[in-house]
């Protein structure tokens, strides 16, 4: 381990060097980067100070995402790495790590909104549904629980953007977990000033 | 008023403890801006200019995750050309008892300046509190300024 996360080695306020005093200790050893890719996956676990254990990811393609205005969290499939504000290099290498742009598998979304809303998401104009979806979209329904749904129909409105990627089946989220720390890739769907945010950059980005 | 001038970062900039995506507020009906402002304690004021501001800082004491605990010093501005953080120039007199006279001396301190106190000049009073460490040199956040006197007659340079 010579990764230490030492202070001694760096020098005072003032400019002046420090002495020398010590060895480098363990509680202060520092371990190499997780660099956790999208694949099939791949965790090791490591033991930490104390006993207590980390779980490195070095592959990982699934995680629990969650739509916050909605206030539902589903596992998806991790599809690419579009954006990161710290380093370029992890969107060309497709490294996922916090605070991550990254596109994610829609269909569990879409799934649990046609079931609770009984109306469409992202579906192309006039192609026809399958038998399957028909039956969850346009279900025969007593009075009663018809009148439940078209209580809930007039809070379905989903913002433009976001209606759109769900069209395309790739839904932009920004990851909130460390992968290298738990061991997964969680987080949360972009909307809202946030979206409007990292789509500009990213357009800003193909347009160059 | 300009509320998209603080997203000047390759991230968007945000306060953690606010959620901007409810629905309600997708949908339009919009309130006024979201903000998570606190009360920093020990009588400090929180400024207007917090409250009603669009910065993001975290390490704030009014807007941010820094708490204010422990010490409280004044001083004096010395120098403002770092990002959002201030020298200070505490002076002090020391006894020397050989002579049973005083001598002057000073500490300089550089403090983390939030966003809210706009137009802070050298010469300015400022008292700050103590906080965790926001970097190798700075554990203390500006809580209040006073402004010298006799600065509001003077011109500004241009």
């Amino acid at each position: 381990m010579c990764i230490s996360r030492d202070k001694w080695h760096k020098r005072r306020a003032t400019g002046g060097r420090m002495a020398v005093l010590r060895k480098k200790r363990k509680y202060e050893l520092g371990r190499p980067p997780a660099h956790t890719k999208l694949g099939a996956k791949r965790i090791h676990t490591v033991r930490t100070m104390g006993g207590n254990k980390k779980y490195r990811a070095l592959r990982q393609d699934h995680g629990n995402f969650s739509w916050g205005s909605e206030a539902i969290t589903r596992k998806t499939r991790v599809i690419d790495v579009v954006y990161n504000p710290s380093n370029n290099e992890f969107v060309r290498t497709k490294t996922l790590v916090k605070s991550s742009i990254i596109q994610i598998d829609s269909t569990p979304f879409r799934q649990w909104y046609e079931a609770h809303y009984a109306t469409p998401l992202g579906r192309k104009k006039g192609v026809k549904l399958s038998e399957e979806d028909e039956a969850v979209l346009n279900k025969v329904r007593s009075k009663k629980t018809q009148k439940k749904y078209d209580e809930r129909k007039k809070q379905a409105k989903v913002e433009q953007a976001l209606e759109e990627q769900f069209a395309t089946g790739r839904v932009l989220a920004k990851i909130s977990s460390r992968p290298g720390q738990c061991g997964r890739v969680d987080g949360y769907i972009l909307e809202g000033k946030e979206l409007e945010f990292y789509s500009r950059k990213l357009k800003s980005k193909k347009a160059k | 008023m300009a509320t998209a001038d603080h997203q000047t970062e390759r991230a968007f900039q945000k306060q953690p403890t606010v959620f901007l995506n409810k629905k309600s507020i997708l949908q339009g009906k919009s309130k006024k801006n979201l903000r998570y402002v606190r009360n920093v304690g020990l009588g400090f004021k929180t400024p207007r200019e917090a409250i009603d501001g669009t910065y993001i800082d975290k390490k704030c004491p009014f807007t941010g995750n820094v708490s204010i605990r422990g010490r409280i010093l004044t001083g004096r501005v010395l120098k403002t050309k770092m990002m959002r953080t201030i020298v200070i120039r505490r002076e002090y007199l020391h006894y020397v008892r050989k002579y049973c006279r005083f001598e002057k001396r000073h500490k300089n301190l550089s403090v983390h300046l939030s966003p809210c106190f706009r137009d802070v000049e050298i010469g300015d009073i400022v008292t700050v509190g103590e906080c965790r460490p926001l970097s190798k040199t700075v554990k203390y956040n500006v809580l209040k300024v006073t402004k010298t006197s006799g600065s509001k007659k003077g011109f500004a340079k241009v």
